[in-house]
């Protein structure tokens, strides 16, 4: 199936685009904006651009590690 | 072992010259936690691009996978004459 890979491999580059160009808007270009501009309502404000990402690296270091002691212990249960 | 180590030692000397830059007032003191964080998302989203450009660009060969079923389906017929069991899943 080359359109569902294509589909797929499509949905993944411009997710991680917009997550770029959102994020690199939001910490380099933002603070050199006047406050009165009517762009700043669609962003948080910065003290978030600090806070999401390290959230979700969190979450992902804390999801993996989970992973790992779930296999560590399926593989001792077999073994006993 | 020793992966880990060099990579953590990556780490190590990529925090130093950012204290040390820091230190020396090259960079505004504002930034200290907000530029690292930048380049690590960015990376992170550069690793995500490169996944899809790579799946978007995988080149399926069909000839190829016809030719294989039928391999497979030979050595099912061979076995299964021959007396082998496999079940198939």
């Amino acid at each position: 199936m080359e359109l569902a890979d294509r589909a797929v491999g499509l949905l993944l580059s411009s997710i991680s685009l917009s997550i770029f160009t959102y994020y690199t808007f939001w910490v380099i270009i933002l603070p050199f904006v006047d406050s009165d501009h009517f762009i700043h309502k669609y962003f948080l404000p910065q003290d978030y651009a600090i806070l999401v990402p390290v959230f979700a690296g969190v979450t992902l270091f804390s999801l993996l590690c989970v992973f790992i002691g779930m296999v560590m212990l399926k593989s001792k249960k077999k073994k006993a | 072992m020793k992966h880990v180590v060099k990579i953590l030692s990556l780490v190590l000397a990529v925090s130093a010259i950012w204290i040390t830059l820091l230190q020396a007032a090259i960079i505004p003191q504002s930034h200290t936690w907000l530029l690292p964080i930048y380049f690590v998302v960015s990376l992170g989203c550069y690793g995500l691009l490169m996944v899809g450009v790579g799946i978007m660009q995988f080149p399926t060969c069909p000839r190829e996978a016809v030719l294989l079923n039928h391999d497979i389906a030979e050595a099912k017929d061979f076995l299964s004459t021959n007396g082998i069991d496999i079940g198939t899943y």
